[in-house]
């Protein structure tokens, strides 16, 4: 009896996927400039506030650009570079692909934190499994 | 005079030489780590920064480890901790490297390329050379660029458990793939 218990918690923590991103209620909701001012000015205090967090960003879309067969979604920073970016879940795909630089959109996502990049000589903030929210 | 001349050449310079580092912030990363006994760990990092100098056949990745996503969230978190990829202790993945046959590969040109890279991978804190080929395509202004090929774990001081299981390939396949 245990045994087929503790078999079906095991196979069940092992097909389990994650919810759909528009369905997850968001820890943070915040501006696209808000949330690259905060980790710019403490990086390593952003990440540990916001990493593997779901956050809900609004902001302007600045690009978007092709990734594999899907889109991610950018918010930059025009004066300093930094920049936010959107990867989105499977399900949310046909939605990002609407999307048009300029418009002003809300993105739910998990944040992956911000690092420095050496290529770029700038900050980014990157996020997975996001979706669009209406 | 002497000081604009100076300056209007020292801009040029610097604008042609900027026009030769291409770069995307939307590269994608693979890595499949399946096994006949276990499915779940693959995950794709569709934001990569990417970085060819066209002229000097420099190249360099950068892919943010937690960005890495999976379907699973018991594997995601694994894969993210201490006895995995530590990535609260190593947050980025990247490469440093050249194209060895930029003399066969005019980046310049339109024209499908076979590539010859050579750099340094940087993997949980460890560095470590490695070689591959990458099929570079060039049409009109965008160039995309393909390459397959497989890491050992151990090389990187990688070794949880469920390799030893057979549940993690030793040697993963990784497919980057980027438009710059």
């Amino acid at each position: 009896m245990l045994l087929i218990a503790i078999t079906a918690v095991i196979w069940y923590v092992f097909t389990l996927k994650f919810d759909d991103t528009s369905k997850t209620k968001a820890d943070f909701v915040i501006g696209s400039q808000e949330l690259i001012r905060e980790f710019e000015k403490d990086n390593n205090l952003a990440n540990q506030k916001y990493t593997e967090k779901i956050l809900e960003v609004k902001g302007v879309v600045t690009a978007v650009e092709k990734a594999d067969s899907s889109v991610n979604i950018k918010m930059a920073d025009s004066t300093t570079g930094s920049y936010v970016i959107f990867a989105f879940q499977d399900q949310s795909m046909g939605d990002a692909k609407q999307v048009k630089a300029g418009e002003t959109i809300a993105v739910r996502g998990s944040c992956s934190g911000g690092v420095y990049s050496e290529i770029l000589e700038t900050n980014f903030i990157s996020f997975k499994r996001c979706a669009i929210i209406k | 005079m002497k000081k604009t001349i100076f300056l209007s050449t020292f801009a040029l310079l610097a604008l042609g030489s900027f026009a030769q580092k291409r770069t995307t912030t939307s590269a994608t990363i693979s890595f499949d780590a399946t096994t006949s006994k276990d499915q779940l760990p693959k995950a794709d990092n569709k934001t990569v920064v990417a970085a060819i100098d066209i002229t000097k056949g420099t190249v360099a990745f950068e892919a943010v480890i937690k960005n890495f996503s999976f379907s699973n969230p018991m594997i995601q978190e694994h894969f993210n901790g201490e006895k995995w990829m530590n990535s609260d202790k190593f947050p980025t993945a990247t490469f440093k490297g050249n194209i060895t046959n930029l003399d066969k590969v005019t980046l310049t040109k339109e024209g499908t390329y076979t590539a010859n890279i050579k750099g340094d991978l940087t993997l949980h804190g460890v560095t470590k050379e490695i070689e591959t080929t990458a099929t570079i395509n060039v049409t009109g202004k965008i160039m995309t660029a393909n390459a397959t090929f497989s890491i050992k774990l151990a090389d990187y001081e990688v070794n949880g458990g469920a390799i030893a299981a057979g549940k993690v390939s030793s040697e993963p396949k990784i497919t980057v793939s980027a438009e710059l």
